[in-house]
C-alpha cells in the first residue's frame, strides 16, 4: 500500500473507530429507535392503516425508515465528529499532516457514510425476518441509498466545518433535516395529503429521495424514476465540490 | 527516567539528511493578517539551518505560534514563501509536511483514542506501515515512560503525562525537522528538566528543534541561535551573547526586557535603590 493510502485508510480508520468505540451510543440506540418506528407503525398502526399502494402498510414504511436511518445517522456522525474534534483542536494532528484536502474530506465523509450503512443494513437484515420485505429493482434500491448516504454525509460534513457550538449541530438536525425526512413521505404517501400539501411536498428533495429508495423496494414510484436519479446525484456532487472547496481553502478549519 | 543523556536506550528519532539542503525552514517575506484585520506576521524572513536548535523568543501575541501554524498548515500565510528542506510548505505541502513535528502550545490529544492508538493514528497519517508503527509505537512508549498507560484513554491522564504524549506524537514519523511550541508551559519541574534530556538527544541526533519558549534560561541553555519577535516582526537574531551585545547589556534576560521595553524590570537593578 502506498503512503497515500495508508495515510488514507488512518483517516478513515479513525471516523470508524470513533463510532465503533460508542457503538451502544452511536448503533445501538438509532436501531432501537428504527425498530420501535417499525414496531409503532407496522404492529400497532399498521393493522388500522391496512394497505397502502397496494402494500402492507409496515412494509411501506421500512424502504423509508432504511433511508431515514442512513440520513440521519451519517449527518449525526459527521457533524458531531468534526465538531468535537475543532473543540479539541485534535483535527490539527489531521490538519498539519501531509493528507490532502480530498483525502481528509473523503475520510471524514466515510465515518457517517459507513455508519449510516451498518445502521440501515441491519435495520434490512432484521425487518426482512419479520416480514416479507420484497427487492424489486436491487440496483435502485443500492444506488439510490448509497446517493443519499453520501448526500447527508457531505452535509453532516459541511455543517460540522461550519458549527461553532453543538446547538448549530442541533439546530440544522431539529429544524432542518427531521421536517424534512418526516414530510419526506417516509410514513406516507404524498397522494393522500390534501392540496396545497401535496404540491409542498414536491419541493422537498427528501420526497424524491424516499421514492427512489421505495422503487427500489417495492418497485412504484410517485415520481419520475431517471430524472430524480440525476437531480440526487446532481444535488450530492454540487454539496461535495462545495465541500472541496472548502477543504482546499481550509475556510473554518485553518486560520 | 528512561531518557537522559547517558540513557542508553534506542534514539528516539532517526532523522534521515537528504544531502543538497542545509536550511531547515526558510521564511521569505511571511505576512499573516486575520479575518479580524489582526496582522500578526509582517514580512517576517528567518533560516534555520538544518541541526540547529533554534529559540524563538517574544512577548504573548508577539506572532510566534502564528509564524509555527503558518509553517505546518494551521494557518495560510496571506503573504510571502515558506520553505521546509527546500520543499514548499504552504501549497505543494506533502513533503515538507511529512518533514515537520509539531507538539503545540495547548494539548490537542483526541479524547476518543487511546495512548498508543493516538501515536499510531498519527504515524498512520504521515504513512508509516502499520509493522514499522508498531515498532515506534513501542519504542517512544518505553522511551517516555508510558509502557503502561498505552491503552488508557489520553483524557484521563495526568497534565505531564498528556504533555508526554504530545511530545512523543510529534517524533512518532521521525520528523527532520521537530517544532516545540511552548512545550513546558505549565509543567512542574521534574517534567521541565525531563523534557529538556528528550529534546537535547533528538538534536543531538540530528533533528532540528524550533522552540518557542518564555523560559529564558530554556532557550539559554538549549537554543545555539536565537531570535527575537515582536509585533509580528523577527527584531533581532544571533547567539545568546550576540543579542545580549547588541541590546548592550549583560544577559539574554537584560536583552529580552529591552526588546519589550521594561528594562527597569531588570534583576541588575535588585536593590540599586534600596537605603
Amino acid at each position: 500500500m502506498s503512503p497515500k493510502w495508508v495515510r488514507f485508510y488512518a483517516l478513515t480508520n479513525r471516523e470508524v473507530s470513533r463510532f465503533v468505540k460508542i457503538k451502544g451510543q452511536t448503533i445501538g440506540a438509532p436501531l432501537l429507535e428504527t425498530f420501535l418506528y417499525i414496531s409503532i407503525f407496522g404492529a400497532a398502526l399498521g393493522s388500522r392503516v391496512g394497505e397502502l399502494d397496494g402494500v402492507k402498510y409496515v412494509v411501506y414504511v421500512i424502504p423509508g425508515l432504511i433511508l431515514m436511518a442512513w440520513a440521519i445517522n451519517a449527518f449525526t456522525n459527521n457533524a458531531s465528529s468534526i465538531l468535537q474534534q475543532k473543540f479539541q483542536r485534535s483535527i490539527d494532528d489531521q490538519l498539519s499532516s501531509p493528507a490532502g484536502p480530498m483525502q481528509l474530506l473523503m475520510a471524514l465523509t466515510l465515518g457517517g457514510f459507513l455508519r449510516g450503512m451498518t445502521i440501515s443494513v441491519l435495520t434490512f437484515l432484521a425487518a426482512s425476518l419479520l416480514v416479507d420485505l420484497p427487492v424489486d429493482h436491487a440496483w435502485a434500491a443500492v444506488i439510490s441509498l448509497m446517493l443519499v448516504g453520501f448526500f447527508f454525509a457531505q452535509l453532516g460534513v459541511l455543517i460540522g466545518v461550519r458549527a461553532e457550538q453543538f446547538d448549530d449541530v442541533s439546530f440544522a438536525q431539529t429544524f432542518v433535516l427531521q421536517p424534512l425526512i418526516f414530510l419526506g413521505g417516509v410514513f406516507y404517501s404524498a397522494s393522500l395529503l390534501p392540496e396545497p400539501y401535496q404540491t409542498l411536498t414536491h419541493f422537498n428533495p427528501v420526497y424524491y429521495m424516499t421514492s427512489l429508495v421505495r422503487y427500489g423496494f417495492l418497485g412504484q414510484a410517485d415520481v419520475n424514476v431517471p430524472l430524480s436519479f440525476l437531480a440526487l446525484a446532481a444535488a450530492t456532487l454540487a454539496l461535495f465540490l462545495a465541500n472541496y472547496r472548502i477543504f482546499k481553502t481550509g475556510y473554518k478549519l485553518r486560520a | 527516567m528512561q531518557l537522559s543523556s547517558e540513557t542508553s536506550s534506542p534514539p528516539l528519532n532517526i532523522a534521515t539528511p537528504r544531502a543538497g539542503h542545509d536550511i531547515a525552514l526558510k521564511a521569505i517575506n511571511v505576512s499573516k493578517r486575520y479575518p479580524t484585520g489582526v496582522e500578526a506576521l509582517k514580512n517576517v524572513s528567518l533560516e534555520i539551518g538544518e541541526g540547529d536548535f533554534f529559540g524563538l523568543l517574544g512577548p504573548n501575541g508577539a506572532g510566534k505560534s502564528t509564524l509555527i501554524h503558518c509553517s505546518t498548515g494551521l494557518a495560510r500565510p496571506t503573504g510571502g514563501e515558506i520553505e521546509i528542506f527546500g520543499s514548499d510548505a504552504v501549497d505543494h505541502y506533502e513533503a515538507a509536511r511529512e518533514a515537520v513535528g509539531l507538539a503545540p502550545q495547548d494539548i490537542n490529544l483526541d479524547w476518543f483514542l487511546t495512548v498508543a492508538e493516538t501515536l499510531d493514528f498519527h504515524g498512520g497519517y504521515f504513512g508509516m506501515r502499520k509493522k514499522e508503527r508498531k515498532e515506534r509505537v513501542d519504542e517512544l512508549l518505553e522511551a517516555f515512560s508510558l509502557t503502561d498507560k498505552r491503552h488508557e484513554r489520553t483524557r484521563t491522564l495526568s497534565g505531564g503525562m498528556k504533555r508526554r504524549v504530545v511530545l512523543a506524537r510529534a517524533l512518532m514519523h521521525r520528523p527532520r525537522l521537530l517544532i516545540l511550541d511552548e512545550p513546558t508551559a505549565g509543567v512542574d519541574v521534574e517534567l521541565r528538566l525531563e523534557l529538556w534530556q528528550y529534546v537535547q538527544q533528538v538534536n543531538t541526533e540530528g533533528t532540528t528543534i524550533l522552540l518557542t519558549t518564555h523560559y529564558l534560561e530554556e532557550a539559554e541553555q538549549l537554543c545555539n541561535k536565537i531570535a527575537f519577535i515582536n509585533g509580528g516582526e523577527i527584531v533581532a537574531e544571533g547567539t545568546s551573547g550576540q543579542l545580549a551585545s547588541k541590546f548592550g547589556v549583560s544577559s539574554l534576560e537584560d536583552a529580552y526586557l529591552a526588546l519589550v521595553g521594561r528594562k527597569e524590570l531588570s534583576r541588575a537593578h535588585v536593590g540599586e535603590d534600596s537605603p
